[in-house]
């Protein structure tokens, strides 16, 4: 039976497609959850989200 | 790169998916709450000059945006994880979610409950820094506890998870907020509570979607 700790590493051939969906993961998230632009606009349009989801707002 | 543009078909549907039930949620547990809290505000406490999107359809089409694209942003992390360890299907799919719970939810959550609209913090660059460093360290500290096998590796996982809440998240000196503790509460349990079903739903859906795929 396979268990989760029994391939730890990567095949090469699997590092770039999973290592650019988790750099785009990452900058969607951050993006949305972090950015404050001067205008408010961003964080205007995403604020109901960002409080139910934990993220520090204002 | 085939096989990249497969994990974003995956996610989108995913994040989409999820992304819904989850401002549906809201609609009906978070967002009054949050609306309640503002009647408290004063115009002096918020920016009435700036745009906002407003009541109503406006103001729940951006957070159904920010929701699905969110979710799209964290089924691209469920979705990358179970590639990379040729896994798929709903239960490792529903690990992975509370994994991303956990992380992205619970860990920051504790030294950062989750706040209404109207209540004093302390200044948003410490608390967004403490964050970030809540979440890394918790996914660092899952990955040594759990994916590794040597036992100094898993000793530090268990050491990284408790780091952030040792060395605790900046606060006011003072705290204060606007709305009625009651209001708070409720809304700290209603996050939690629609978090979780948000993130178990999108890792058991990444899982069910990765099998229908062939890498």
């Amino acid at each position: 039976m396979k268990t989760l700790a029994a391939s730890t590493a990567i095949s090469t051939s699997k590092f770039l497609p999973g290592f650019s969906a988790i750099v785009l993961g990452l900058t969607v998230v951050l993006g949305l959850g972090f950015l404050q632009d001067a205008n408010n606009y961003l964080h205007n349009a995403a604020h109901d989200g960002r409080h139910s989801a934990a993220f520090p707002c204002h | 790169m085939a096989d990249f543009r497969k994990l974003v078909a995956v996610s989108l549907l995913a994040g989409l998916l999820g992304g819904m039930l989850l401002s549906l949620l809201q609609h009906y547990q978070t967002l009054p709450l949050i609306l309640a809290a503002e009647q408290f505000e004063t115009p002096s406490t918020e920016h009435v000059h700036d745009w906002q999107p407003m009541d109503g359809w406006q103001r729940n089409g951006f957070t159904l945006l920010f929701n699905g694209l969110t979710g799209f942003g964290f089924a691209l992390l469920i979705s990358a994880s179970m590639y990379w360890r040729d896994q798929h299907g709903y239960l490792y799919g529903l690990g992975w979610g509370l994994a991303g719970y956990w992380v992205f939810f619970v860990a920051p959550s504790l030294g950062l409950p989750p706040e209404l609209p109207g209540t004093d913090s302390a200044e948003l660059h410490g608390r967004q820094a403490w964050w970030l460093f809540a979440a890394v360290a918790t996914a660092m500290g899952l990955f040594g506890l759990f994916l590794t096998k040597q036992r100094w590796l898993q000793i530090g996982g268990a050491g990284l998870l408790a780091l952030p809440h040792l060395i605790g998240a900046p606060h006011p000196e003072v705290v204060h907020a606007l709305a009625p503790e009651a209001l708070q509460q409720h809304f700290v349990v209603w996050t939690s509570i629609n978090n979780a079903i948000f993130w178990l739903t999108l890792g058991v859906l990444s899982g069910c979607l990765l099998r229908k795929v062939t890498f």
